[in-house]
């Protein structure tokens, strides 16, 4: 068992990071405006709840250090293997981080292609990559999905989605 | 009580030709959407929200319940037939219902799921009505002081929501608490984290930082298991015959229908104790107090509705504190309590007195929406199976196109889908290293609640943060909330017990 690809491990790693983080955001919140006067600044919350969450971000620390450093049995629900980071040698975790991806370029599109055309464009490379490969019925889904959705929202509950370039469809859809 | 408003509301709630349809049309989404593993009530309320912006308060509620009540039933339905259950409150359901399967009877173990779903709702329908109004006329005389000790009360229950590691679900809840910050402060108006961003302004909207934790984390981690070979495609060919349980089946279930019904509405009625905990409570309870608990286990229909009612019975239980106090009973209920606000109605002890007819509608709503799951679920019993096969290749991009959809159409803000795409990004995140999200969640309900009285009664009193102590019920809700605390830490131990038992028992 080696012990840098345990879930102990990874605990540990994931507290030093998040003490990181709330060290940050408490030195943040003592740089917000101080209101003359007031019993409660605007800082004193949510120091408290960084308080909070260091506190039992110190508890994961000592807990993780116990396992890591000390004995752990093999069967130890803390000695199983962490989640791989990868993405080299794990493929769906490539597939997830293309996933994200797609969906960061999705709100850069949003509004320029609009969301019947981004929607369908991600939806199809998604089928795709999980390996949905049967070209009729991944271009009809993830046309019809968006379309139908957007026809729904725009017609039914009047929210205006953005179109895009796609739109001369809601010109003629204004039409009928 | 004013019983003349209240069948007025009823009559009201049933002859409204709008309400009926969307609590039908939520039923149907919800048996649909709970019949699929991994698929919550949660996320189907989360995703269906988007939809009811455009619509009135009842008709909207009625498609919420109708979902939730749909949901809590549609679990049981792949627990049964391939031993997956569809949502975690359906955990117990497959102790009994798959072997029930097994035997050739899977037919009548989804009927009497389905009835027993559709008791257990009711009687959690009718207590929520008699019981709400009292715990509310108490609630009328709340000062800041008890908000922020019924806060308190609401938050407690995360240990029982935080799962085996209690450390990981209080880091989520505070990581919760501390993002309800984000924004304007509430009472001076100073900037707290915006980095110059003004769509910040406002803090993180709830329903696309909802959806991104739930819909969004799912679908990445489903990419990441299809890819990875862990997510198996199921088939189920089983031939169901029967639609409703025989009059000598229910002779034999009524005891169990009705104690598991009272149980989950009790369960439910505790802020963050949800149908998970209420299954396994009920079905202890039946099992001790049954003739022949040496039967339970192998294949009874008394388990199946001892579950069952105990799962729906807690739909009405948990709407007894989000109306009454504002306060969520559990995951699905936090969503309702941001439909609510979304239509300009605060649940609370003032919703009594401002809002009486909404409130009696509400309990129309939820009597209508579980008439509309047992309508449904009659319906399509022998279609329901083959849900369990639909294709996740298709799902999972739809289930990421309509909830960045729904993401958007809130503020009609592109901001917030990329708010949602970050919170998908964080629940992936959390979920992948064991980080409850509930938590978060019932956080970013009560977080501004808590800070909003906090700030008031320490002003009001001058700094003095220990006048508190002369607010009894104030005192009471903290003893609750130690005792809540205990209990759950209890509760978890028989949880994690009863499933070691229920894994071993599997693997004999």
């Amino acid at each position: 068992m080696k012990k840098t690809k345990t879930k102990a491990f990874s605990n540990l790693i994931i507290s030093i990071i998040l003490l990181i983080f709330e060290v940050w955001a408490y030195f943040q919140a003592s740089g917000f405006r101080k209101v003359k006067g007031a019993y409660v600044q605007a800082s004193t919350f949510p120091q408290i709840m960084d308080i909070g969450m260091m506190i039992f971000t110190v508890i994961l620390l000592i807990q993780s250090c116990i396992k890591v450093f000390g004995g752990m049995k093999p069967d130890d629900p803390m000695a199983e293997d962490a989640p791989s980071l990868n993405p080299l040698t794990n493929r769906g975790l490539a597939a997830a981080l293309l996933v994200i991806g797609l969906c960061i370029l999705y709100v850069a599109l949003f509004d320029k292609l609009g969301y019947v055309l981004v929607s369908a464009i991600v939806s199809i490379i998604i089928m795709w990559v999980i390996g949905k490969r049967n070209p009729l019925t991944v271009v009809l889904v993830s046309v019809l999905v968006p379309l139908v959705m957007w026809v729904i929202f725009y017609k039914m509950l009047t929210v205006n989605i953005p179109m895009g370039v796609l739109q001369p469809l809601r010109d003629l859809l204004d039409k009928i | 009580m004013d019983w003349g408003l209240l069948f007025q509301s009823y009559g009201a709630v049933f002859s409204n030709l709008q309400v009926i349809f969307m609590t039908f049309l939520g039923a149907l989404g919800g048996v649909l959407l709970g019949a699929i593993p991994g698929m919550t009530a949660t996320m189907g309320v989360a995703l269906l929200i988007p939809f009811s912006y455009g619509m009135d308060l009842i008709p909207s509620i009625g498609l919420l319940l109708g979902i939730y009540c749909g949901g809590m039933y549609g679990g049981s339905i792949s627990a049964i037939l391939i031993h997956a259950p569809g949502t975690p409150s359906a955990a117990a359901t497959l102790i009994d219902g798959y072997p029930m399967a097994q035997s050739g009877q899977a037919g009548k173990a989804l009927s009497v799921a389905m009835f027993s779903s559709f008791c257990g709702g009711v009687i959690g329908a009718l207590i929520m009505t008699f019981l709400s109004p009292l715990v509310a006329k108490v609630a009328m005389k709340f000062t800041s002081a008890e908000m922020l000790m019924l806060a308190f009360f609401g938050l407690s229950v995360i240990v029982s929501i935080s799962g085996k590691s209690i450390a990981k679900g209080l880091i989520s809840a505070f990581f919760g608490l501390l993002l309800c910050t984000v924004g304007l402060d509430p009472t001076y108006s100073v900037k707290r984290y915006i980095f110059g961003m003004k769509p910040l302004l406002s803090g993180f909207s709830f329903i696309p930082t909802l959806i991104g934790l739930f819909a969004i984390a799912e679908v990445i981690a489903g990419v990441e298991r299809i890819i990875n070979g862990e997510e198996s495609q199921q088939k189920s060919n089983e031939k169901i015959t029967n639609v409703l349980p025989d009059l000598k089946t229910i002779g034999k279930i009524w005891p169990n229908i009705l104690s598991g019904g009272i149980i989950g509405t009790f369960i439910g009625a505790i802020p963050g104790a949800g149908g998970d905990i209420a299954v396994f409570v009920s079905y202890g309870f039946n099992k001790s107090f049954s003739k022949h608990p040496e039967l339970w286990g192998t294949g009874i229909p008394n388990g199946v509705a001892a579950t069952e009612s105990a799962n729906n019975g807690c739909s009405g239980g948990a709407m007894i504190p989000l109306l009454s106090l504002g306060v969520p009973g559990d995951a699905v209920t936090a969503v309702l309590l941001g439909a609510f606000i979304m239509k300009g109605i605060q649940p609370g002890p003032m919703m009594y007195v401002d809002e009486l007819p909404t409130v009696y509608r509400v309990f129309a709503s939820l009597m209508l929406a579980n008439l509309a799951m047992l309508v449904v679920g009659c319906l399509g019993v022998r279609g329901f199976a083959k849900i369990v096969s639909v294709e996740k290749k298709m799902l999972y991009p739809i289930i990421l196109v309509v909830s960045l959809l729904g993401a958007f159409s809130i503020n009609k803000s592109i901001f917030d889908v990329g708010v949602c795409v970050l919170f998908g990004v964080v629940g992936w995140l959390m979920n992948k290293y064991e980080f409850p999200l509930s938590p978060i969640l019932l956080a970013l309900i009560l977080g501004p609640m808590c800070e909003q009285n906090f700030v008031r009664f320490v002003d009001l009193n001058s700094g003095n943060f220990w006048e508190i102590l002369h607010h009894p019920i104030a005192i009471g809700f903290f003893v609750v909330s130690v005792g809540t605390i205990i209990f759950s830490i209890f509760n978890q131990q028989k949880i994690n017990r009863l499933e070691a038992q229920n894994k071993a028992a599997a693997g004999q």
